[in-house]
């Protein structure tokens, strides 16, 4: 009897769901909404969906590296073509990082020129981690923090700490995104 | 005892001839299903095999190849498409 009140509670939640998010109606939509059911379940990252099923966010704690420490925040946009065009990601945050401009645009060859339609959401944010694990200088969009990466390490990873408190450098003021003791706990 | 048949139905099944629960790498729909702008599967929705042996719904890797950032290359492997024949 218990076992058959809980299985309609869960068909209620279920039903509760679907009826928040109907299933897909256009391909986009219903990729997407297999695409995010499918997600490997990463410890450093965070899915946060929005009422859109073509809009969510992002939010990745980097475990190592430069950037370990802070908390990132990344929107999801997903044209009606997708997956025939990559998805739009924009960094929501102003960070010193060689690969992504402080408006939050994002150099990352598979969200341009080396997008194909086989490629996934998953794909993307593996390729997003990448970036934060391993800036790559050699294709910059902020080219004084490359420059900076590839002459003067050191110096380097003492600008990403600052920056990542929220200080100003040069003139631009960046967003204190430190998680701190938050860091290691489960989200 | 004698049987006289006065009516009988034939029922056949068919599928496309790819390894069993595959699906179409652009659209993730089974190729026993058919493209996502499709409704029925069958001859009007065919696949599309190309001699890298890759294989796709026919009007997925169509879209992809009209589009210009594709420069006419498998989706898998980026090698120029040629249709195997």
């Amino acid at each position: 009897m218990h076992k058959i009140w809980a299985q309609r509670k869960a068909e209620a939640a279920v039903q509760k769901l679907e009826q928040k998010r109907p299933a897909g109606s256009t391909p986009a939509e219903r990729l997407l909404q297999k695409e995010l059911s499918e997600l490997v379940e990463l410890k450093d990252t965070k899915i946060i969906p929005t009422e859109s099923i073509l809009k969510f966010n992002m939010l990745y704690r980097p475990s190592e590296g430069y950037y370990k420490g802070g908390e990132f925040e990344f929107k999801f946009v997903i044209g009606t073509n997708f997956p025939h065009e990559p998805p739009k990601v924009l960094c929501t945050n102003h960070i010193y990082h060689p690969n992504i401009d402080t408006a939050g645009n994002i150099c990352l060859n598979i969200l341009r020129e080396d997008w194909k339609p086989v490629l996934n959401i998953q794909a993307v944010i593996f390729g997003i981690r990448m970036l934060f694990q391993e800036p790559n200088p050699e294709d910059p969009l902020n080219k004084d923090a490359a420059k900076q990466m590839v002459n003067n390490p050191q110096e380097f990873a003492r600008i990403v700490k600052s920056s990542m408190s929220g200080y100003r450098i040069g003139d631009v003021e960046y967003d204190n995104v430190l998680v701190g003791l938050e860091h290691d706990k489960a989200w | 005892m004698k049987i006289t048949i006065t009516d009988w139905k034939d029922v056949a099944g068919w599928r496309w001839d790819v390894p069993d629960d595959e699906v179409c790498g652009i659209c993730r729909v089974p190729f026993d299903a058919c493209c996502p702008t499709c409704k029925i599967p069958g001859d009007d929705c065919p696949l599309i095999w190309g001699e890298c042996s890759h294989v796709f719904h026919m009007h997925c890797l169509l879209k992809w190849l009209e589009a210009e950032s594709s420069q006419q290359q498998c989706p898998m492997d980026r090698r120029p498409w040629v249709t195997a024949k």
